[in-house]
């Protein structure tokens, strides 16, 4: 794997010694500590937001790997408890700190994204990933920019197939989400413009129209 | 592959309450799935044929919109493994209905070229469709498929080449049958397997259990048929030219594949002795 490799799974921001246990696992994984990788990945992802972005992606290849090579989902399996772990602590996770808890929402919103059984989204993900944005478009979480950046992201990412799965929770969290845009106080401009649009994309099936890209992402021509 | 051997007394930690050796060693995995070193003993397996707490899928329920019953599973793991099972078994059961209803039509068409009306025995055989028997039936066969034994059948007995009342045949887990029959089916494909333990240092073991109804198993003699056809049968290969039809023996691939047209060769009546 060279430098395409890297800029692929982003790991650059690893050190050399663990590139090389990460490059191994996606060789060689039934010679490698896959449930040490797992930690680190999961480790990595609650640090650096942008590994976390797309680390779904080295997930699905290490999974798909050694299930090929020796017909085991350790690798799978102990990521999955990991980041069990973490939802399990998630409100202290967000006390101690908010961007490790922004890392952590976007990074298991792309193992939902990515990692899929039999070609259908992880059911036993479902409802916790509902929880991680039902706590974003919570009073005090929708005051955080950063905050409602993250959900609104997400939405974009996986909200359509979030809806697919459990179309009721999706309908309560627009209804918060209305709310919010609405009558919460505190709500910076940017928040307000976040939360709009993304009523809108929903309201559009969750497509961008025309109309909306024009307003929302166009440069403002005075 | 290197052979782990078996050795009567588990390993260096015996345990005070040994479990009987056939049943833990000649395990490949362990329960959580990792690779077990040579000679670990490996108590939980003790427990195979109980209905283990943890195993018991009786708890589940179902949720207004969700897509079927999830079992009170709080580990994410395995409930994504036990999805996993659950949409391939429910994969497994539909080709396994097409193909059941194609070879009827196959049959059907057959039959009505002689005579006029007559429904011929157009045998409709209830299928075993209960998600929560199926998984549980598949359980049990990954834990005899997951043996080195199993492994060393299936290399040196290519499915073609299987003789009905000599070599083990996986239990059909589709077909109606009682819970007790079930186990009971499992038990002496398990049993049988056994003959394919890869050999230990102290002489074989196996000669102990009483053999139940299989005649004699002489591996030898099986050994030297397969070497000399292997080159010219491949395993995934169900049409061997030299096997009449119905003898050709049903069997799930190694790799879990289920061989549907050998399944439908098999005579429809029930699985009495261990063939």
């Amino acid at each position: 794997m060279g430098e395409t490799g890297k800029e692929e799974y982003k790991i650059q921001s690893f050190d050399s010694e663990t590139q090389k246990l990460l490059k191994t696992a996606l060789k060689d994984p039934g010679n490698v500590d896959l449930e040490k990788v797992a930690n680190i990945i999961v480790d990595q992802s609650l640090k650096d937001c942008v590994f976390s972005k797309e680390a779904g992606r080295i997930c699905y290849t290490i999974i798909q790997a050694e299930s090929k090579q020796v017909g085991q989902s350790i690798f799978r399996r102990s990521l999955l408890n990991r980041l069990q772990q973490e939802y399990k602590d998630r409100e202290d996770l967000r006390a101690r700190s908010l961007q490790a808890w922004i890392c952590y929402v976007t990074f298991i919103c792309n193992i939902f994204d990515y990692l899929r059984v039999n070609n259908m989204p992880m059911m036993a993900l479902v409802n916790p990933v509902y929880d991680c944005l039902f706590r974003l478009a919570q009073p005090d979480s929708l005051r955080k920019e950063e905050e409602v950046d993250c959900l609104v992201l997400q939405l974009h990412r996986i909200g359509e197939q979030l809806e697919k799965m459990n179309s009721q929770r999706m309908d309560e969290l627009f209804s918060l989400l209305r709310d919010g845009f609405l009558l919460q106080e505190g709500l910076s401009s940017l928040s307000q413009l976040l939360l709009l649009e993304i009523i809108e994309f929903r309201a559009a099936d969750w497509k961008m129209t025309d109309a909306a890209q024009k307003y929302y992402y166009s440069e403002v021509t005075d | 592959m290197s052979f782990r051997h078996r050795s009567p007394h588990g390993g260096n930690n015996s345990s005070p309450q040994e479990p009987p050796p056939r049943w833990s060693h000649g395990r490949k995995r362990g329960a959580d799935g990792k690779r077990r070193k040579q000679n670990e003993s490996d108590s939980s397996v003790f427990d195979e044929n109980k209905y283990r707490p943890s195993d018991n899928r009786l708890d589940s329920f179902t949720t207004p919109k969700g897509p079927g019953p999830l079992s009170r599973c709080s580990d994410w793991g395995t409930a994504v493994e036990e999805d996993e099972m659950r949409t391939s078994v429910n994969k497994e059961i539909a080709r396994y209905r097409r193909r059941l209803l194609i070879n009827e039509f196959t049959r059907e068409r057959k039959s009505s070229s002689g005579s006029s009306d007559s429904k011929e025995s157009t045998v409709t055989v209830e299928l075993e469709t209960d998600e929560v028997v199926l998984m549980r039936r598949q359980k049990q066969i990954n834990y005899g498929k997951n043996t080195i034994a199993y492994d060393r059948y299936i290399k040196e007995v290519p499915r073609c080449h299987r003789i009905p009342g000599v070599h083990p045949r996986t239990p059909n887990k589709f077909k109606k049958y009682s819970r007790r029959s079930w186990d009971q089916q499992i038990k002496l494909w398990k049993v049988a397997l056994h003959s394919w333990d890869p050999p230990t240092e102290e002489g074989c073991e196996l000669q102990e259990i009483t053999p139940v109804d299989l005649g004699e198993m002489e591996t030898e003699s099986v050994g030297s048929n397969s070497t000399e056809s292997q080159t010219s049968c491949q395993d995934n290969d169900d049409t061997c030219s030299g096997t009449p039809t119905k003898v050709r023996h049903v069997d799930y691939q190694a790799q879990g594949e289920f061989n549907l047209e050998a399944c439908l060769s098999e005579p429809l009546k029930d699985f009495d002795t261990v063939s």
